[in-house]
């Protein structure tokens, strides 16, 4: 059934869709350049989620057009995207992060890296998406999460771990980001989404570029920030995810710790509070939701199987 | 100024190697030291919010600590360690840490140490062929799951934690 739905999605789209493709794709490029722009001015007011808000402001486009997203894109009607789209997404922002700083040219680390963090993404519940980790050749301290699973620490950051529970809890924080879909969200919330329903639902040729579009300049979404409820959910549940994968619950709070230690006015730390709530911050929040709840845990740090850069 | 801040940068990283020992803290909540790192043993004091403390050594999730004549063990959680505020190492207090805040970009730059900023990001092009290299590393859930057990680790089962109350409100860093 399923099948045929896309069937006659594919031949709707190639008889409707190629035709108006370019036009289409200029009035999405008009309308996302309004969004952006409305964007920096003012925090947009109607701040209620995705399904109405985007039907509404989406791009006013023939009825066929709609009718094609409804069947195979269920997200402009239900306000969810399907793995392939967040994949995509997901995989233009890596790919234009890794254009600004390029991987750790060592394969020991980096398989590694992808090892403890697979371990920790299979206790995320998230099965439909296939995760990537790789560690970035820059010496800011950050970490990055893309959706569709793309998730990335850098070497300043990597370099101050002790052991593996800490790696874990840093991975599982970015983890929690892409479960909870906090960047997915971020687009929704700008009214983009029906838009990108549209394009991502037709063969558009340059369809790469109008994805672009959506995230902005290159990986500018990443010096763009998430709300600091998002980064204080993404603690709640990472330390969560670190301790069910059998680690100390403890990794993530040390790694904060350690950053509150960092002097204020550090280059390699300014993004990270640019975007992030201070540790302290993260520490005081996640002590509240914690209290006396992990008492009984009792995780492994393995520093001894921590993988050390030199 | 800037000459200032390699050293200070410096020391703090040496005194984050040498896993806190007889590092300076804050408390961020009211809370209570106990005499055994575990949270049914005799309370030996208690601590309000902002108070200063020595960390002297870890445990899981406890920190040993001294607060004016009383030592005893406070949940990790409760306390901010380090250094933090005004580029100066061991004055890390709350208006450190607010001030911290309240200016997140434009820093000194250190030298020979550069962090990412926007435009860095907004000047990225996508680059196929690191995503690709990036492929190359990817595990599959099995190996993983060996991954895993090699070192003993087993899954656990622990309950979401709670969205605390204070999450609605916004926190006292905050209102600076």
């Amino acid at each position: 059934m399923k099948f045929k739905l896309m069937v006659l999605a594919v031949a709707l789209v190639s008889f409707s869709g190629v035709a108006s493709a370019l036009d289409f794709g200029k009035l999405l490029e008009e309308r996302i350049n309004q969004e952006l722009n409305k964007d920096k001015k003012t925090q947009p007011a109607q701040t209620s989620p995705a399904p109405d808000a985007s039907q509404n402001t989406a791009t006013p486009s023939p009825q066929a057009k709609q009718k094609i997203d409804a069947q195979q894109l269920g997200f402009a009607l239900f306000g969810d995207y399907s793995p392939e789209e967040e994949t995509r997404i997901g995989k233009q922002i890596a790919g234009n992060l890794l254009g600004a700083v390029p991987l750790v040219r060592d394969d020991k680390l980096q398989r590694y890296v992808n090892l403890v963090g697979n371990w920790v993404a299979l206790q995320s519940g998230r099965k439909d998406i296939s995760w990537h980790f790789g560690v970035l050749d820059t010496e800011d301290i950050n970490a990055f999460a893309s959706p569709g699973g793309y998730i990335f620490v850098t070497r300043g950051l990597y370099q101050r771990l002790n052991n593996e529970a800490e790696l874990a809890g840093v991975l599982a924080h970015e983890i929690a980001h892409v479960t909870l879909k906090h960047h997915l969200k971020v687009l929704k919330q700008s009214s983009l989404i029906g838009a990108l329903g549209q394009a991502a639902s037709n063969k558009v040729k340059d369809s790469d570029q109008v994805v672009q579009n959506l995230i902005g300049n290159g990986a500018e979404i990443m010096a763009r920030g998430l709300d600091k409820n998002a980064e204080f959910e993404a603690d709640r549940v990472g330390i969560v995810f670190a301790a069910r994968a059998g680690y100390d619950p403890w990794g993530l709070p040390e790694v904060l710790q350690d950053l509150a230690g960092l002097p204020a006015k550090d280059s390699r730390t300014s993004l990270l509070y640019k975007t992030h709530p201070h540790p302290a911050d993260r520490l005081a929040e996640l002590g509240e939701a914690v209290g006396s709840r992990l008492d009984a845990v009792h995780g492994k740090d393995l520093p001894g199987r921590f993988y050390h850069l030199r | 100024m800037k000459r200032f801040l390699i050293p200070a940068s410096a020391l703090v990283l040496c005194v984050a190697a040498a896993s806190a020992l007889a590092a300076p803290g804050t408390v961020l909540r009211n809370d209570k030291l106990y005499s055994q790192p575990n949270a049914s043993s005799k309370v030996a004091a208690s601590v309000p919010k902002g108070a200063s403390v020595n960390i002297l050594s870890k445990q899981g999730g406890w920190l040993r600590v001294t607060s004016g004549k009383s030592t005893g063990w406070i949940r990790l959680l409760s306390v901010r360690a380090g250094a933090g505020g005004l580029g100066g190492a061991g004055l890390g207090d709350v208006v450190g840490a607010a001030t911290t805040r309240s200016d997140p970009s434009r820093v000194v730059a250190v030298a020979g140490l550069r962090g990412l900023n926007d435009e860095d990001l907004k000047q990225a092009k996508f680059n196929g062929e690191e995503l690709a290299r990036l492929n190359t590393w990817q595990a599959t859930p099995a190996q993983a799951r060996s991954f895993a057990a090699e070192s003993g680790l087993t899954t656990a089962n622990v309950a979401a934690l709670p969205v605390p109350q204070s999450a609605k409100t916004s926190s006292p860093w905050e209102a600076n």
